[in-house]
C-alpha cells in the first residue's frame, strides 16, 4: 500500500495549498447537491403511506444525524493519530471539526423533536437514539470546552486528542447501553451495505442530500483548518509569502 | 521510590486525610436525602427508585472524590517526581486510583445498608446493589482519573471535568440500575453485572494509559 498521502499530511504547507484547491470546490458542489436533494425530497418525492408528508423532514434529519456521528469518529481517529504519530494537522482537524459536529448534533436533536411531535405525539421521548445523540452533543461540548479552557497550545492539543479518543472508545458502549435500555425509534433508514428498504424515488434524494452535506462539511472543515494552520504557522516563511502574495 | 513504597505512602497520606473521605460520604448522604425531600417521601416511590437514586449519588460523589486527586501532587511537585522516578507513570496512576477506590468505596459500602433502609429498599435487593457498586465503581474511578489528570493545572477545573466525564458514566449507571431493577423483579441479573465488570476491566486497562499521557502533558 502506498502511504505517501499520509506522509504528505505531515506538512501543514502542503495541506494548506491542497485545501485551497479543494475546499471551495467541496463547499459549492456540496451545497448544490444538498439543495437538489432537499428540493427534490421536499417537493417531488412521493408522500409516505403511513406518515404522510411529515416524513419529509428525513431529508434533513438523517444526513445531519449521520454526519454528527461521522464527525466524532473522525475526531477520534485524529486523536489517535495525534497521540501516536504526533502529526501537527491532527489537532487542527479536531479543533476545526468539533464545532461543525456539535452543530450537526444539535440540528439532529431539533429536527428529531420536530419529527417526533406528529409521529409520536411528543417533542421528546427518552428513547435510545435520541438519548445517545444528546450524549454525543454533550461530548462535543466537552471537547470544545476543554479546548477553550487550556491556554497552552501544546497541552490543549494533547488534552483534546485524549478526550476525543476516549469519547470514541466509549461511544459504541454508550450507544448499545442506551439501546438496550430503551428503544422506540424506527431502525436506521440509511445503510449503504444493504438494499434500501424505501422506494428509489424516496431514497435517491436522501442519498443526494447526505452526500451533499458530507461534501459541504468537508469543505467547511478544510476552510476552518486552513485558517487555523495560518494562525499556528504564522512564523513560517511560506505563510509570510502566502499572505504577501494576496497583497496585504 | 518503588511501586510498593509508593502505594504505602499514598495509602498513609489518604488515611491521614480522613476528612476527604468523610466529605465524599457526607456528599453521598446529602444527595440521597434530596430525593425524598424533593420528589416524594413515600415508600411507593422510593422503593422502586432506590437503586437509581443510590447510583446517581454514587456517581456524583465518586466524581467529587476523584476531581482533586492529583491537585496536591501537582502543586507540591510530586507529579514531576513521577516523571523523573523512572517508574511507569501508567502503573503509578493505577496504584493511586486503587488506593482512592479502597478509601472511598469501602466506607460507602458500610453506610449503604443504613441508607437502603431509609429508601425502603428490600433487603433481598441490597446485596445486588452492593455487588453492582463493587463491580461498577472501578470504572467510575478510572475514567474519572483521566478527567482529573486533564484538568489538574486549571484553577477551576471541577465543572469542566464534570462536563467531560459524566457522559462517560452513563453506561455504568444504566447497567447497574438495570441489574438492581432485574433483581427487584426477581429476574436474572448476572448478565448486567457481568457487563459492569467488563466495563470496569476495560476502563482499568485503558484509562491509566490515557491519564499518564495527560499527566505528562500537564506537567510540562
Amino acid at each position: 500500500m502506498n502511504w505517501t498521502w499520509f506522509h504528505k499530511l505531515g506538512s501543514p504547507k502542503w495541506f494548506y495549498q491542497w485545501a485551497s484547491n479543494w475546499g471551495g470546490r467541496c463547499v459549492y458542489l456540496g451545497l448544490m447537491l444538498l439543495v437538489i436533494g432537499i428540493v427534490w425530497g421536499l417537493a417531488f418525492a412521493p408522500a409516505d403511506y403511513q406518515q404522510g408528508n411529515s416524513f419529509r423532514i428525513i431529508y434533513i434529519h438523517v444526513p445531519v444525524a449521520v454526519l454528527a456521528q461521522s464527525c466524532y469518529l473522525g475526531m477520534g481517529i485524529a486523536g489517535f493519530v495525534a497521540l501516536v504519530w504526533q502529526m501537527k494537522l491532527a489537532p487542527v482537524f479536531i479543533k476545526s471539526v468539533a464545532p461543525v459536529g456539535a452543530v450537526m448534533a444539535f440540528i439532529a436533536l431539533v429536527s428529531g423533536a420536530i419529527w417526533g411531535k406528529p409521529t409520536w405525539g411528543t417533542w421528546w421521548v427518552w428513547d435510545a437514539r435520541l438519548t445517545s445523540v444528546l450524549v454525543l452533543f454533550l461530548l462535543y461540548m466537552g471537547v470544545i470546552a476543554i479546548q477553550n479552557a487550556l491556554d497552552d497550545q501544546v497541552f490543549a492539543d494533547k488534552a483534546v486528542a485524549v478526550v476525543s479518543l476516549v469519547g470514541v472508545i466509549n461511544l459504541p458502549i454508550i450507544k448499545y447501553s442506551v439501546e438496550w435500555w430503551n428503544t422506540l425509534h424506527q431502525p436506521a433508514t440509511f445503510k449503504l451495505t444493504e438494499k434500501p428498504s424505501m422506494p428509489m424515488e424516496m431514497w435517491l434524494p436522501l442519498l443526494f442530500s447526505a452526500l451533499g452535506l458530507y461534501l459541504f462539511a468537508a469543505g467547511l472543515a478544510m476552510w476552518r483548518m486552513q485558517s487555523e494552520v495560518l494562525k499556528r504557522e504564522r512564523k513560517a516563511n511560506w505563510v509570510k509569502k502566502e499572505v504577501m502574495s494576496h497583497g496585504v | 521510590m518503588n511501586y510498593r513504597s509508593y502505594f504505602k505512602a499514598e495509602w498513609m497520606s489518604l488515611l491521614r486525610r480522613k476528612q476527604d473521605t468523610l466529605n465524599a460520604l457526607l456528599f453521598f448522604v446529602m444527595v440521597i436525602t434530596l430525593f425524598p425531600l424533593g420528589v416524594d417521601p413515600s415508600a411507593d416511590f422510593l422503593a422502586p427508585a432506590a437503586g437509581g437514586i443510590i447510583w446517581c449519588a454514587t456517581a456524583l460523589s465518586v466524581l467529587m472524590a476523584v476531581e482533586g486527586m492529583y491537585k496536591e501532587d501537582y502543586n507540591d511537585g510530586s507529579l514531576e517526581q513521577w516523571l523523573t522516578s523512572g517508574l511507569s507513570v501508567t502503573f503509578l496512576v493505577f496504584l493511586k486510583v486503587l488506593a482512592q477506590w479502597l478509601m472511598v468505596v469501602l466506607p460507602l459500602l458500610l453506610v449503604l445498608p443504613l441508607l437502603a433502609q431509609m429508601l425502603f429498599l428490600p433487603m433481598s435487593v441490597l446485596s445486588v446493589v452492593m455487588l453492582s457498586i463493587l463491580l461498577g465503581t472501578p470504572a467510575l474511578f478510572f475514567i474519572g482519573s483521566i478527567g482529573a489528570a486533564l484538568t489538574v493545572s486549571l484553577r477551576r477545573g471541577a465543572v469542566l471535568m464534570l462536563l467531560l466525564i459524566l457522559p462517560l458514566y452513563i453506561p455504568v449507571i444504566i447497567f447497574a440500575t438495570g441489574a438492581v431493577r432485574a433483581a427487584q423483579m426477581e429476574m436474572v441479573y448476572s448478565g448486567q453485572l457481568a457487563i459492569l465488570a467488563a466495563i470496569s476491566l476495560v476502563a482499568l486497562t485503558l484509562s491509566p494509559v490515557m491519564a499518564a499521557i495527560s499527566i505528562r502533558a500537564s506537567v510540562n
